[in-house]
C-alpha cells in the first residue's frame, strides 16, 4: 500500500465527508431546537438533486445555476415542510414529530416516483468538471475542488450568521432552552423557521454534490445519506454545528477507509460499519465529540 | 396595573390554580408565598403567556392579556425572570443581555440599558464575554434579573430569585429587588423564603392548593402569629 493510495483515499473520504457535513448541519440545528430527528432531510437532498439535473442537462446555462437554484428552492421547501407538517405539532410529544417526519419522507419519495418515475436517471456533469488532475500522484477532479471550496465557504458563512446575527443568537438560545427563549420574547417559530431554511438550503447544495459524485439519481437516494448524516451529527455531538462538520468529515473518511483498506468482500458492509461506529462512539462519549452535556443544557 | 380575576388553570385534569384573584398596583412589590405545588409558578407562567388559563381574566394596564403570545406580553411590558434562572449557559453574558432586549427596536436605548445593568451588577461587566454557564449560581441569578430588565418592563415577575443561594447572596438579591422598586419598578415576587420576601414587600398573598387563602399588607402577615405557624413555617 503506497502513501499515494492512502492520500487518495483521504481525498475521497474528505469529499464524501463534506457532503455528510452539509447534511448534518441541517439535522443538528433542527434537532437542537425541536429535538426532532428529521428523517425527511435526506429527501430534500434528493429533490435538490432532481432540480439540479434540469440545469445540468440544459447545456446553455452556467453550472452555477445547477448549484444555486436547488439550494434556494430547497430553502423554500424546507420552510413549507416545517410550517405544514411540524408546526401544527408544537407541544405534542416528540415521538409524534418523529413519526411525522418519516411520513413526510415517504410522501416526498413517493410523490417523486409518481410525478417522474422510479427509474434511476443519469446525472452527468459537463466534461471539464470531471476531468482528473494529477497532483503528486493523487488524482483530483475539478468537482473535488469545487466540493471542498463550496463546503468551506458555506460553513464560514453559516458560522458567521449563527454567531453574529440576531436571528443566529435567537437560534442558539432556543436550542439551549426553548422555554426561556419564549419567556424573554423570542419568536421561536422564527428561529425554528430559520433553522429549517438554512439547513434545507444546505441539503439542496448537497443534492448537487452527491449526484455529481455518483452520476445517478433516483427518488430513494436521499434516505440513507440522511440517516448517515444524522449519525455524523450524533458523533460530533448533536446540537453543535462544529460537531456536525467534524462528525461528517470523520464519518466520510472512516467509511471510505473501511472500503479502501479492507479486502473488497467487506465493502458491502459499509453501512453496517457506519452504524457500528455510532454505537462505539455513543458508548465511549455519549454526548458525542462536541456535545453539551444535559447538565449544561438544563 | 395587573389584575387577575377568578383565574383557573389546569394541566390536563390536574387543577393547579382555581378561583385565584390578585392585584398588583403600580410601584408595589407584591409577594406570593406558599408551599411547593401551591400554584405560584403556574400563576406567573399564565400571566406571561406560557400557559393558557381555562377561565378567568388577566388584565394589564386595563387591557386583557389572556391568549396573547409570550412575546406579545413582553412587548406590552411584562418581563418574567423564571424559576431556576434559565440563563443561556453556552451564550456569553453580553449575548444573554442582548437577547433580553430582543423585541426592542431602539438600539441606542438598549446600549444605555446594557451599561446600566453593568453598573448595577459589576460582576457581569467583568465577565461580559464569558459564557454564562461559567457564572456561579448567585451571578446567574443576577444575570437572569438583568436579562429580564433589558426589555424595559413596567412589571417584573420574579420567580424564586433566592432559590439555592447562600444566605449572603440571598441578601444581595433582595437588596437588588428593593433597589429596583426604589427606581420605580413594579414587582410581583414569588418566594419560598417567605420571611425575607415579606420584609421587603408591600402586600402579600398566601397561596394554598391553587387559591388565595390570606391576603393583606406584608407587615400584618409577618405579625400574624397564626399565619406564621400555619403558612410561613416561622415561629
Amino acid at each position: 500500500m503506497t502513501m499515494n493510495y492512502i492520500l487518495q483515499q483521504l481525498v475521497n473520504g474528505l469529499a464524501l465527508g463534506s457532503i455528510y457535513a452539509l447534511l448534518a448541519i441541517g439535522l443538528t440545528m433542527v434537532y437542537g431546537i425541536l429535538r426532532l430527528i428529521n428523517f425527511a432531510h435526506g429527501d430534500l437532498m434528493m429533490l435538490g438533486a432532481y432540480v439540479s439535473s434540469i440545469f445540468i442537462s440544459a447545456t446553455v446555462v452556467p453550472i452555477l445555476f445547477a448549484v444555486m437554484i436547488p439550494t434556494l428552492l430547497m430553502a423554500v421547501m424546507g420552510l413549507i415542510v416545517e410550517r405544514t407538517a411540524y408546526k401544527p405539532l408544537r407541544g405534542a410529544p416528540e415521538v409524534a414529530m418523529l413519526i411525522t417526519s418519516l411520513g413526510v419522507s415517504r410522501l416526498i419519495q413517493n410523490s417523486t416516483v409518481l410525478a417522474l418515475s422510479p427509474q434511476p436517471r443519469a446525472f452527468s456533469l459537463p466534461g471539464d468538471l470531471t476531468k482528473t488532475m494529477n497532483v503528486g500522484g493523487i488524482r483530483f477532479t475539478q468537482l473535488d475542488v469545487l466540493t471542498f471550496a463550496l463546503v468551506i465557504v458555506l460553513m464560514v458563512l453559516l458560522t458567521l450568521y449563527i454567531n453574529r446575527s440576531k436571528t443566529g443568537m435567537a437560534m442558539r438560545a432556543s436550542s439551549e432552552n426553548l422555554q426561556a427563549a419564549r419567556l424573554i420574547g423570542i419568536n421561536v417559530n422564527w428561529a425554528i423557521g430559520a433553522a429549517f431554511v438554512l439547513g434545507s438550503a444546505l441539503a439542496g447544495t448537497a443534492g448537487f454534490l452527491w449526484a455529481s459524485r455518483y452520476g445517478i439519481i433516483d427518488p430513494f437516494m436521499g434516505f440513507l445519506p440522511g440517516v448517515k448524516a444524522f449519525v455524523a451529527a450524533v458523533i460530533g455531538g448533536i446540537g453543535s454545528i462544529r460537531g456536525a462538520v467534524v462528525g461528517g468529515v470523520l464519518l466520510g473518511v472512516a467509511e471510505i477507509g473501511f472500503v479502501g483498506f479492507l479486502p473488497p468482500e467487506f465493502s458491502g458492509y459499509r453501512d453496517a460499519f457506519v452504524f457500528t461506529l455510532l454505537l462505539i462512539v455513543l458508548l465511549v462519549r455519549p454526548n458525542g465529540l462536541f456535545g453539551a452535556s444535559e447538565v449544561e443544557r438544563a | 396595573m395587573l389584575e387577575i380575576r377568578n383565574l383557573f388553570v389546569a394541566y390536563g385534569k390536574i387543577v393547579a390554580v382555581s378561583k385565584l384573584s390578585l392585584t398588583v398596583n403600580e410601584g408595589e412589590i407584591v409577594t406570593v408565598v406558599g408551599s411547593n405545588g401551591a400554584g405560584k409558578t403556574t400563576t406567573l407562567r399564565t400571566v406571561s403567556g406560557m400557559l393558557k388559563p381555562q377561565s378567568g381574566e388577566i388584565s394589564f394596564k386595563g387591557r386583557s392579556i389572556v391568549g396573547l403570545s409570550p412575546e406579545a406580553i413582553v412587548t406590552r411590558g411584562i418581563s418574567h425572570s423564571p424559576e431556576g434562572r434559565m440563563v443561556f449557559g453556552r451564550l456569553t453574558i453580553t449575548e444573554n443581555l442582548k437577547l433580553g432586549a430582543y423585541n426592542r427596536k431602539d438600539a441606542a436605548g438598549v446600549k444605555i440599558d446594557m451599561e446600566r445593568m453593568f453598573e448595577m451588577f459589576p460582576v457581569l461587566e467583568q465577565r461580559k464575554s464569558q459564557r454564562a454557564g461559567t457564572l456561579s449560581g448567585g451571578e446567574q441569578q443576577m444575570l437572569a434579573i438583568a436579562r429580564s430588565l433589558m426589555s424595559r418592563p413596567t412589571l417584573l415577575l420574579l420567580d424564586e430569585p433566592s432559590l439555592g443561594l447562600a444566605p449572603l447572596l440571598v441578601e444581595q438579591i433582595f437588596d437588588v429587588v428593593v433597589e429596583l422598586r426604589n427606581e420605580g419598578a413594579t414587582i410581583l415576587l414569588v418566594e419560598q423564603n417567605a420571611n425575607e420576601a415579606l420584609r421587603i414587600s408591600d402586600r402579600a398573598y398566601v397561596l394554598e392548593t391553587g387559591t388565595v387563602t390570606v391576603e393583606g399588607p406584608s407587615i400584618e402577615l409577618i405579625n400574624n402569629p397564626q399565619l406564621r405557624a400555619a403558612y410561613l413555617g416561622l415561629d
